[in-house]
């Protein structure tokens, strides 16, 4: 753990490791993870488990403020702050063996996820943009019921610069994990003396769950090209869709739902339904119940870190307030919420993990 | 707390009645089962309302188990638009793209 955590900077506006010149930013922002294995840093399996290959087409760098190119410079190689984290987990139950099996998943397996995104990058991409679309609603002409669904014709020039900056921004967040989970390997093979390959580290998968894309539906018996917005939702393609690895093409696609730091996460397989129901969608994560101001007022006087670690998981953060506001009484039960995507059909079971190790923003 | 006017589908699934507000152009659907639902707060119902009245929005205005509140469009939201007539929002993708 003391390791990881020097290893993979965290905390809030925290720098990373990379040192990225305006050249360097403009490649990675269009090559997406394909940039950090082409720097080094992983491999091509990871690509071809990871949705979109890590790197989706039509991002445009030029579309970039420049203070977002300020922001994602020092950012990029980081955790960050807030809900994300790099834990080492178990798997302590099974759902589905054959799944798992086809998920290279076993009982008692140390895994290990990484949960994080774009960083201030993407902060301030969708800040930049906010403002365009505002100023859009007026140019169509739109009557919206709250200002902040502030939008453009899917077709406007506005619309077409978003897409293209999200998309760098998607390519970002995708690049940022590629070079954690490399700097994680480094980790655990620095700590054990033994090869990633010969540890078994290889990549289960990568997935989005804020993200919109443009995807073949079938709506009505008839196919149409859509714009899905997933906002707190992960992509839950089912078997035989065209986009899966060629792995996981007979299972689904896998689902990856980080939990909060105390109870578990899990892992699901996309399914049909969730293609009839949802456009291919399921849930994110716990959810939170709390905001963060009031966990910090519920957490005072208390010692998170020590309450986990009689528990079995040892917490490191850079921040104290941020172990308060991500306790565990914060979120809903990830199990409740897992349940009912479950029991609805729009994914299935496979795993559950359970926290060993956090390190926490 | 059970909010009025929404009408369970079944198990898993809360529907938001087109005419839960004006200008819906679909209906909503929440997956929550009964014991989530006491948890549902009426502000996060009204976002998922007020993106089904979004220009080309296809079938629904869905939300997931761990829907809270956020920057227009609920987080645990998805929603998908037509893209010869239907809109792109930033406030659909949020703050933490990717």
């Amino acid at each position: 753990m003391e390791v990881l955590y020097n290893d993979v900077p965290s905390g809030v506006g925290s720098k990373g490791r990379i040192r990225l010149s305006a050249a360097d930013e403009r490649k990675l922002l269009l090559k997406g993870a394909r940039w950090a294995v082409e720097n080094g840093m992983g491999e091509e399996p990871d690509l071809e488990k990871t949705e979109s290959g890590g790197m989706i087409d039509g991002a445009d760098p030029s579309l970039i403020s420049a203070k977002a190119y300020e922001r994602g410079r020092s950012q990029q190689g980081t955790l960050g702050s807030g809900n994300h984290f790099l834990e080492i987990q178990y798997v302590d139950e099974i759902y589905d063996e054959k799944a798992a099996n086809s998920l290279g998943l076993f009982p008692d397996q140390v895994t290990v996820m990484i949960h994080t995104g774009s960083r201030g990058f993407g902060h301030q991409v969708c800040t930049d943009f906010l403002e365009v679309m505002e100023r859009a609603v007026g140019k169509y002409g739109f009557v919206l019921p709250d200002r902040e669904l502030a939008c453009a014709p899917f077709s406007s020039p506005e619309a077409g610069d978003y897409l293209a900056a999200m998309r760098a921004a998607a390519n970002y967040a995708w690049a940022n994990r590629q070079c954690i989970m490399h700097w994680t390997r480094e980790a655990f093979m620095k700590v054990l003396g033994r090869s990633p390959q010969s540890l078994g580290m290889g990549l289960v998968y990568d997935v989005a769950h804020n993200i919109a894309k443009v995807e073949d539906h079938v709506v009505n018996g008839r196919k149409m090209k859509l714009v899905v917005h997933r906002k707190g939702a992960t992509r839950a393609f089912p078997p035989g869709h065209p986009e899966l690895p060629a792995a996981y093409r007979h299972v689904g696609q896998p689902v990856l739902i980080p939990g909060d730091m105390g109870r578990a996460s899990f892992v699901l397989l996309g399914t049909e339904k969730a293609m009839e129901e949802t456009f291919g969608s399921t849930c994110h994560g716990a959810g939170r119940i709390m905001s963060r101001h009031q966990a910090i007022r519920k957490a005072k006087g208390r010692a998170i870190w020590r309450e986990l670690a009689d528990r079995g998981i040892i917490v490191r953060s850079a921040g104290r307030e941020t172990l308060a506001e991500e306790m565990s009484e914060a979120y809903k039960d990830i199990s409740d919420v897992v349940d009912v995507v479950h029991r609805a059909g729009i994914s299935k079971k496979v795993a559950r993990l359970r926290p060993l190790g956090v390190v926490k923003g | 707390m059970s909010i009025e006017r929404l009408r369970r589908i079944d198990e898993t699934r809360l529907e938001v009645p087109i005419d839960y507000r004006e200008g819906m152009r679909v209906h909503g659907i929440i997956y929550v089962d009964s014991a989530l639902e006491k948890g549902l707060e009426v502000q996060c119902v009204n976002q998922v309302a007020n993106v089904a009245t979004l220009p080309g929005i296809i079938r629904a205005s869905s939300a997931m188990p761990d829907i809270h509140m956020g920057y227009g469009f609920p987080i645990g939201g998805v929603a998908a638009f037509d893209i010869s007539e239907g809109i792109i929002s930033p406030g659909g993708v949020g703050y933490d793209i990717n």
